[in-house]
């Protein structure tokens, strides 16, 4: 795999825009205060007063995207077509609503993850149907309850007619967009792909991670990549990666700011037939070393790992053997998620982000071991799923 | 790189189980119409869909497996141990790495969240060994879970198309070396807000559903699930398999317009068409049946008649919708059609879409009306899905062999 990152768009709990994140790793301390320092729209302190999650703070749709056409959409559809708009200028392809570069909108397609999408819009019309009547179901609301909705409207507000593909794999989902558009670009369906993904708090996803004990609440320690951690904090996101051939990028003059190098993926179903959850440490490996080979690199060329590691101790622990075992001891490993909390598919998409900062000069972080060289070469990202579902993905410099 | 066989096919419909009894039912022109029994419709103004009865998990599976799964979930085990048994391969010969998942849907586990909110709107708790069962990337990790697949688990929400998504990509990753065979296919299952949401969105037939008709009064929902065992030729031939059909090229398009109704002048249904073709290496004069999207709205099926037009003119080639008969079973829709398409292509007959009463000017196609036709050339055939959110995709199936070489691998 070689492929162009020409753009990068994000809106996380850090403000809209890579610049953002780039900052962020300066000081990831203050970076992750900021995070969890808004009030609460979604959980909140009135109702869940132990709750800490990091959610889009201070987000305008209106100065975003103008005041019209957005009422109906959800806030996942919103972040989404935000970060596209902020990928796609910083790539070079568009200006507003203006295509400015030869990459037209028939030419651009989106590949696109969530893992917990719809929940909200289902949630919302649930009630009205449960408690009032069926009747007032908003039909204009409904479409939001469809998994790809979202991506779909990005594709409609950016005016993008190549595919348009939505990925669930759980957290793995924005990583395994990378597969979807390496296969596509190969097949020529289009030229360039907006690809990543998000995820965004709701109260129903807050309820169940706690009814399943995977919160950290209250003064709960949280501190992903450490045994001590009592669970995680939920977090929001969205970012998309503006994906090419390299050929085409350096046809077009466009800044190519990261390769996407390799992809690998695994899947270790846990021994008890009974058992959904699964923490592989084995998947975790095989999907590393896939990537690893599909990049054509030693594992030693690795700088540092962008890990999902989210302050969950078993899953935290096979994550941190599984990059023993591929990478050896010695990698510095990063737990970005320490920063903005769990976002899910979101947590791929923003930590692909965040290696394309890295390689552009941000140091990274926060790291939980390890050093880094001075300047990164070559980060692996990983995504672990619940199931025993793994991805990972390699980004270099160009 | 090389050719892509299907060489297995699983149905959980609402005309049966198993790709014979599905099919038997599709040719006779059977109706898998009936009233909903799976949620009250007392206060809706419709009551029909194509519900999946006489559904039991543990026919198919262990009781320890069906109950960590939801009914979602268990139609895909199902319909994949079926493909797996008619494709003639054990457990062992699909465990492994090179054995790829790759399953479609709309909406996923929807039951198991709404059976979740339910609990929690009404008795303000649920129980937290439910709450792991919610998860739409559980569909292929069930599926590989049963027969000890252990390489990529892709789940793609493609909505209507999501079945034509799926095998297109499987086939794609078959092609490209990463997997020598797929388990692939789509689901659906009908549910309670799902079906509420098309009442108020006005677009379910009181009825019928008749696709193409003049009359046509919307579609009508169904469920179900199919899956297919693709193979790369190369293991085809080394186990000496049976290929059924050829998964050709297919062709994707965004039509960027609206995101319930199709564009206009089917746009992207037209360039997601002509890809199908040019990735084929096929001209329109080689195709011998489409098998439609047909869902009986208004808007899709005078767009989707405007798109045959437009590649294929006034050639009376033969159309059909089996929506007609099971209704539109959403993401699992296209991986039923597919079904269809590949034994059209076996045994080279067309299966009839029933309801057809009046022609309709709008729809001016040879559509196969009420009664299957036989005894034509049926060795290409299109796919035709056009779905919510704009999403276009069309998938062609070929006889073993038809297709010139090079069919659906990378464009040079």
């Amino acid at each position: 795999m070689r492929l162009a990152v020409t753009g990068v768009g994000v809106v996380s709990p850090l403000g809209v825009g890579a610049g953002r994140l780039r900052e962020a790793f300066e000081d990831p301390d203050a970076a992750r205060a900021r995070a969890f320092a808004g009030e609460p729209t979604v959980l909140e302190r009135a109702k869940f007063p132990e709750a800490h999650a990091a959610e889009v703070w201070g987000f305008d749709p209106n100065e975003a995207l103008g005041d019209k056409g957005h009422r109906n959409l959800d806030r996942l559809t919103k972040y989404l077509i935000v970060a596209a708009k902020d990928a796609l200028a910083d790539a070079g392809v568009k200006q507003g609503a203006a295509f400015v570069s030869p990459l037209g909108g028939e030419h651009i397609g989106v590949c696109s993850a969530t893992a917990y999408g719809s929940l909200d819009s289902i949630t919302e019309l649930n009630l009205v149907a449960e408690l009032e009547d069926p009747r007032y179901i908003n039909p204009a609301r409904f479409p939001n309850t469809v998994i790809n909705a979202a991506a779909g409207y990005v594709s409609i507000w950016e005016e993008l007619r190549a595919p348009n593909a939505t990925i669930v794999d759980g957290n793995c989902g924005a990583l395994d967009a990378v597969l979807s558009c390496e296969t596509h670009l190969a097949h020529r369906r289009a030229d360039a792909f907006l690809v990543g993904g998000g995820d965004v708090v709701t109260e129903p996803l807050y309820l169940a991670f706690r009814r399943l004990g995977a919160i950290a609440g209250g003064g709960a320690r949280w501190a992903p990549g450490s045994r001590e951690s009592k669970g995680l904090h939920l977090g929001e996101g969205a970012a998309y990666l503006m994906v090419e051939r390299v050929s085409g990028a350096q046809a077009r003059g466009a800044p190519i700011r990261a390769l996407l190098r390799g992809y690998g993926t695994a899947f270790d179903a846990p021994r008890e037939t009974s058992r959904l959850l699964h923490a592989s440490s084995a998947g975790v490996a095989r999907a590393i070393r896939g990537a690893v080979s599909d990049a054509g690199i030693e594992p030693s060329a690795i700088d540092v790992v962008c890990s999902s590691l989210g302050g969950l101790p078993p899953f935290d622990a096979a994550e941190l053997a599984g990059i023993d075992e591929a990478l050896g001891a010695g990698v510095a490993v990063a737990a970005p998620k320490a920063m903005w909390g769990e976002s899910f598919a979101g947590a791929g998409a923003l930590g692909m982000a965040s290696a394309v900062a890295w390689i552009g000069g941000a140091p990274p972080g926060p790291l939980v071991r390890g050093d880094v060289p001075s300047a990164t070469r070559h980060v692996v990202v990983v995504a672990m799923g619940y199931y025993g579902n793994v991805s990972a993905v390699v980004l270099a410099a160009p | 790189m090389g050719r892509v066989y299907v060489t297995g096919m699983g149905v959980v419909s609402s005309l049966g189980f198993g790709r014979e009894a599905y099919w038997s039912a599709l040719v006779e022109g059977r109706s898998g119409i009936s009233e909903v029994s799976l949620f009250d419709t007392s206060n809706l103004p419709r009551n029909l869909a194509g519900e999946v009865k006489g559904f039991v998990a543990k026919d198919f599976m262990t009781e320890q497996e069906a109950r960590r799964m939801g009914r979602c979930s268990a139609f895909s085990v199902a319909a994949a141990r079926m493909a797996a048994e008619d494709a003639g391969l054990t457990s062992r010969e699909l465990a492994g790495e090179r054995t790829a998942v790759v399953v479609g849907t709309t909406m996923g586990e929807a039951n198991v969240l709404g059976e979740l909110q339910q609990a929690w709107i009404h008795e303000g708790a649920v129980r937290s060994a439910r709450l792991p069962r919610y998860g739409t990337t559980l569909l292929p990790i069930h599926v590989a879970r049963a027969f000890g697949a252990s390489g990529m688990v892709q789940t793609l929400p493609a909505a209507c198309a999501a079945g034509n998504y799926a095998i297109g990509f499987a086939a794609d990753q078959i092609r490209a070396g990463r997997a020598d065979v797929a388990v692939t296919g789509a689901v659906e299952i009908l549910e309670k807000l799902e079906y509420q949401g098309f009442v108020r969105l006005g677009a379910m037939s009181p009825d019928l559903c008749q696709p193409f008709d003049a009359n046509r009064k919307g579609l009508i929902l169904g469920e179900g699930a199919t899956m297919l065992i693709l193979e790369s030729e190369e293991r085809v031939v080394r186990r000496g398999a049976r290929p059924l059909a050829e998964v050709g090229g297919y062709g994707l398009a965004c039509d960027a317009h609206h995101i319930t109704r199709p564009h206009p002048e089917g746009e992207g249904s037209i360039t997601a068409m002509r890809l199908a073709l040019e990735a084929s290496r096929i001209g329109p004069e080689d195709v011998d049946h489409i098998n439609a999207h047909g869902t009986g709205t208004s808007a899709n099926d005078s767009v989707e008649a405007a798109v045959i037009r437009a590649i294929f003119g006034e050639r009376p080639l033969p159309v059909t919708s089996i929506k007609s008969m099971i209704g539109h079973c959403m993401g699992a829709s296209s991986a039923m059609e597919a079904v269809a398409c590949v034994m059209s292509i076996e045994t080279g007959i067309i299966p009839p879409t029933i309801n057809y009463e009046t022609p309709d000017p709008d729809c001016p196609l040879a559509i196969v009306a009420n009664g299957a036709q036989t005894g034509a050339k049926v060795d290409v055939v299109l796919n035709n899905a056009l779905a919510f959110g704009g999403y276009d995709a069309v998938v062609c199936f070929a006889k073993p062999g038809r297709l010139p070489e090079g069919a659906g691998e990378v464009l040079a």
